[in-house]
């Protein structure tokens, strides 16, 4: 966020805070920037968005993209509006927009909601646009696409095209009828330098860093005075306690139940009175000793993952830059052997001065394991210099960094032993996934939707002798019931939950949903199928 | 178009919702009636109340008229506000001051023609049994326990067992950032939402010696100027945390603490975060609590499809992670379960320390309690007389006004409950 640097605070006179009082866009964005800060608000700012079809469900998704300030979006569709568009989308004038064409009516009730937002209408035909090169390209200058209700056939084709070379957006197939929908984004790949995980670094008590045992071995419990004693941080009184522990036990940390309880009541015992908050705290955080991660085995796994070929988004090419830099740093003798230091502390419980110490210490050492680092970097990628902020960025969230890998819609259904298996694991989710495959098959084949024709459908996609289960009954009758309804609650549901996944893939922050996103709406849960 | 057709109904108008109501699904009730009559019910009979018209009230309205519900009512307490306009999109900026409920109903009357929505700009606080009793059905988007938990006691206290038509169901959303949840309660037969208060975040609290002498967070710096800084210097002068000047007041003064205490990070977004208790929020989250809100209002006006049972719960932060489950009844709820809560104390607690857990217990959270038994008053906090004269008993021990397995009941002005409480002690 735009917010001035602590440090000129100093000079606080009664005219500095109306100088930092935010602009009217930050004012606006407020709630919005504690979720995705400055950074993810001008990711969504320079995004161009192509939405295929101006259906309620369509409209609905725009609607949750225009509102938080997405940079340009186009809607396509070349339809007129219908007495049912006009009773379902909050988009359209009413009766007064009927006969009309949908995007033309929808655009101008859409733009309304954001004036920095831009967006236009085409009435072109996907169909026509995919039949010519000129066509394609266009489609492919976006920087997202967003289809809902597209038919099997354009799918594919949409699917196919956006798939072939790495540089070209992502798509997010959404599908719906009635109660029941699902969705599925095909990206190749996501890389996650901010996900905003709710887990915390590791502390690195368990591998402490000198200036931290230096303040452990000052401490000397019984030469303290009780208020000293009580205002000890605890991540000094764990590091110190380890010590004490390795040292009666060849070195080792408690790793088996009883020892890590028996180290917990060591923590206890040194407590000189009831209540010493430090000591119930450092008690709480004894995982921290005993289940410390220094190298996270996702982490790990990130480095021996190998980066699609160079035509990939530049973005992820300085990703996994970053990804072998620290591996390096990692193996570097010169290094910890772990992950750099976090230098953001939780609270502890002890007086200002400990605290601000503390805080300095892990700044410093965070600093010199970040120089380490960009010194890695530049000696293994002198050509290729990465943004600074970036580089900080990441080395912030080494922990926690992130690298999706995707796959092309309608490519799980291809391997039918995974659909057999995910029948069993997951039977409502799956059917009902299938049951939406079924109907937009019939569809494309002209044949009326009816529970017997689904189920053909469906038996003629699985290996013979598959059991279809229970739940699938559920499935197909809502849909034979409902084959063609976009209905408003519905759409407004999709309508945020795309907009969620949209806002995800575009900031880079949080984590999308991999595989398809099955709905229902009935009993009113959601639930993944086909995981990468 | 044929002769049906005019600009505030037209045929073809429903015929995506029809596709439900002119047949029923498998997870249907056998009780529906496909067809006209729950057409007409829905569009000519049926009254609904939504409570909030912010980001979750907005696009509630919005569902349920496109729903076909066209007797809309809706109470909003507040005006608009700039950081209303990221996702309550039936506001604009020149709607900036004006009251949420009439602008919001006035927009979507334009927008859905045949649609009737009813403001009322005022707290629900404002309105009795009578006026609640005249809907069908209420859906809930608010910010606020307090306000909940007024609601929700409300209506489970206006059930009469001989009428069923007193048993409102109340369907209530809630969202902070990519997470959110939507719950159906059926006042005295379901969970409400004073079963499940143990289930919310309890709210950061920084203890006031920390604030006063051992600030280590720029959260610290920023109560200290707010909580023990602003009444110091302006005495009773109420802090308006809405008005720009006053925020910027506390964080110069919340600046110039952590310089002091070499603390870094007050920031004025920070500052303004604290003081208003700011919760993140977007479009996309509200949007999927209110249709899921709107959808069970539908399924339990039309009898359509199987309705949430009970709770729905969403994370979007990871993936799209989400848990539909059945939240108990607690038996002991002070306002659906109707027996006492067992409390064990110690001997020597005074009545003050007994208010203070009453105050902090996660599943009590009753802010300004009163106590009595049943033959005599403990302390009261209002009227003042009353106060005065019970003050005394603050500072004796409860063992020494209720026996061993005696009943304290507590009430609390903001709430229409009591809690009942059997005393034990250790």
């Amino acid at each position: 966020m735009a917010q001035p640097d602590s440090q000129e605070l100093g000079q606080a006179t009664t005219a500095i805070h109306s100088r930092a009082q935010p602009d009217n866009k930050t004012r606006r964005y407020d709630r919005q920037l504690r979720l995705w800060a400055a950074s993810g608000q001008s990711a969504l700012e320079s995004s161009r968005t192509l939405v295929i079809s101006a259906s309620a469900t369509a409209t609905s998704i725009l609607k949750n993209l225009v509102l938080p300030g997405i940079g340009h979006f186009t809607l396509l569709d070349p339809n007129t509006v219908s007495p049912a568009d006009a009773g379902n989308n909050f988009f359209l004038n009413g009766y007064a927009s009927i006969g009309k064409n949908r995007a033309e009516e929808a655009v101008p009730l859409l733009t309304e909601l954001n004036e920095s937002v831009d967006g236009k209408a085409s009435i072109k035909s996907v169909d026509e646009l995919l039949r010519t090169d000129e066509g394609r390209q266009w489609i492919k200058d976006f920087s997202l696409v967003i289809a809902h209700n597209l038919p099997k056939d354009t799918l594919e084709s949409l699917s196919s095209l956006l798939w072939e070379d790495l540089i070209n957006p992502p798509l997010i197939v959404v599908r719906s009828a009635g109660f029941l929908a699902d969705f599925f984004i095909q990206f190749h790949e996501q890389c996650i330098i901010e996900p905003h995980s709710e887990s915390f670094p590791s502390l690195r008590l368990t591998q402490p860093f000198p200036a931290l045992v230096e303040w452990a071995d000052s401490i000397d419990y019984d030469g303290l005075d009780p208020t000293e004693h009580a205002h000890i941080p605890f991540p000094i009184i764990l590091v110190k306690q380890a010590q004490k522990w390795r040292a009666e036990h060849g070195g080792e940390l408690p790793k088996v139940y009883k020892d890590k309880q028996l180290f917990k009541s060591q923590i206890k015992d040194l407590q000189k009175k009831l209540d010493e908050e430090n000591f119930e705290e450092a008690e709480a955080q004894v995982w921290r000793i005993t289940s410390d991660v220094l190298l996270p085995s996702e982490i790990k796994e990130l480095f021996s993952l190998t980066p699609l070929t160079t035509s990939t988004d530049p973005s992820n090419a300085a990703f996994h830059a970053l990804l072998q830099t620290l591996k390096l740093f990692v193996e570097s003798p010169e290094g910890p052997r772990c992950l750099p230091l976090t230098s953001t502390l939780p609270d502890v419980h002890t007086d200002t001065e400990s605290y601000v110490r503390l805080q300095r210490m892990y700044k410093e050492q965070a600093g010199k394991e970040a120089a380490l680092f960009k010194k890695i970097l530049s000696e293994t990628y002198p050509d290729k210099p990465v943004d600074d902020s970036m580089v900080d960025l990441f080395v912030k969230n080494t922990h926690h960094v992130k690298c999706l890998r995707g796959r092309k819609w309608g490519s799980w259904e291809e391997d039918k032993s995974a659909i057999v298996e995910s029948l069993e694991v997951y039977p409502k989710e799956t059917s009902t996934h299938l049951a939406i495959s079924a109907l937009w098959s019939l569809q494309a084949k002209g044949i009326d939707v009816t529970e017997e024709a689904l189920t053909a459908d469906i038996l003629s996609q699985l290996p013979a002798g598959t059991t279809l289960p229970d739940e699938l009954d559920n499935a197909i009758g809502e849909l034979t019931r409902a084959p063609t309804a976009d209905l408003p609650n519905t759409a407004a549901f999709l309508g945020g939950m795309i907009a969620q996944e949209a806002i995800k893939m575009i900031t880079k922050q949080y984590v999308p949903v991999n595989g398809y996103c099955v709905v229902d709406l009935v009993d009113t849960w959601t639930g993944i199928v086909g995981r990468a | 178009m044929n002769g049906n057709s005019t600009s505030s109904d037209w045929d073809g108008r429903y015929f995506h919702v029809d596709q439900i109501l002119d047949k029923a699904g498998p997870r249907t009730d056998e009780s529906f009636v496909p067809g006209d009559q729950v057409k007409d019910f829905l569009r000519n009979n049926c009254k609904i109340l939504v409570i909030g018209a912010g980001g979750l009230g907005c696009e509630i309205l919005a569902n349920l008229a496109l729903s076909g519900f066209k007797d809309i009512h809706v109470i909003d307490m507040d005006t608009i506000d700039i950081s209303n306009l990221n996702r309550q999109f039936l506001f604009r900026q020149k709607d900036v001051g004006k009251p949420k409920a009439l602008v919001a109903a006035e927009f979507i009357m334009n927008r859905v023609p045949g649609v009737k929505v009813t403001p009322y700009y005022g707290k629900i606080q404002d309105k009795d049994e009578d006026y609640y009793m005249q809907f069908n059905l209420v859906v809930c988007g608010l910010d606020s326990v307090e306000a909940r938990r007024w609601i929700n006691a409300t209506l489970v206290n206006m059930v009469d067992p001989e009428n069923p038509e007193s048993l409102k169901p109340l369907i209530d959303g809630g969202t902070e950032g990519f997470k959110g949840q939507a719950r159906v309660i059926l006042p005295t037969v379901s969970s409400c939402y004073e079963c499940s208060l143990d289930m919310l975040n309890k709210p950061t609290a920084f203890p006031i010696c920390t604030i006063a002498n051992t600030p280590r967070l720029p959260e610290h710096c920023i109560e200290w100027a707010s909580v023990l800084e602003w009444p110091r210097v302006y005495g009773d002068k109420k802090l308006d945390t809405d008005d720009p000047e006053h925020i910027g007041w506390l964080y110069d003064v919340a600046s110039k603490r952590a310089k002091e205490f070499k603390i870094e990070g007050v920031t004025w977004s920070l500052t303004q975060g604290v003081v208003k208790n700011i919760i993140p929020a977007i479009a996309s989250t509200n949007a999927i609590i209110a249709a899921s809100c709107c959808n069970e209002a539908f399924k339990i006006a039309t009898s359509s499809a199987a309705y949430l049972n009970n709770y729905f719960m969403l994370i979007g932060t990871e993936g799209v992670y989400s848990y539909t489950f059945e939240h108990e009844r607690r038996k002991e709820c002070p306002v659906c379960g109707g027996e006492s809560l067992d409390i064990s104390i110690r001997k020597d607690w005074t009545v003050e320390r007994l208010i203070e857990m009453l105050v902090e217990k996660q599943d009590i959270q009753i802010k300004k309690p009163s106590l009595s038994t049943p033959t005599k008053q403990i302390y009261f906090q209002a009227p003042p007389q009353l106060e005065q004269a019970t003050r005394p008993n603050l500072e004796k021990k409860v063992s020494e006004l209720v026996e061993e397995g005696g009943e304290i009941t507590v009430t609390a002005s903001t709430l229409p409950f009591n809690l009942s409480l059997r005393i034990t002690y250790t």
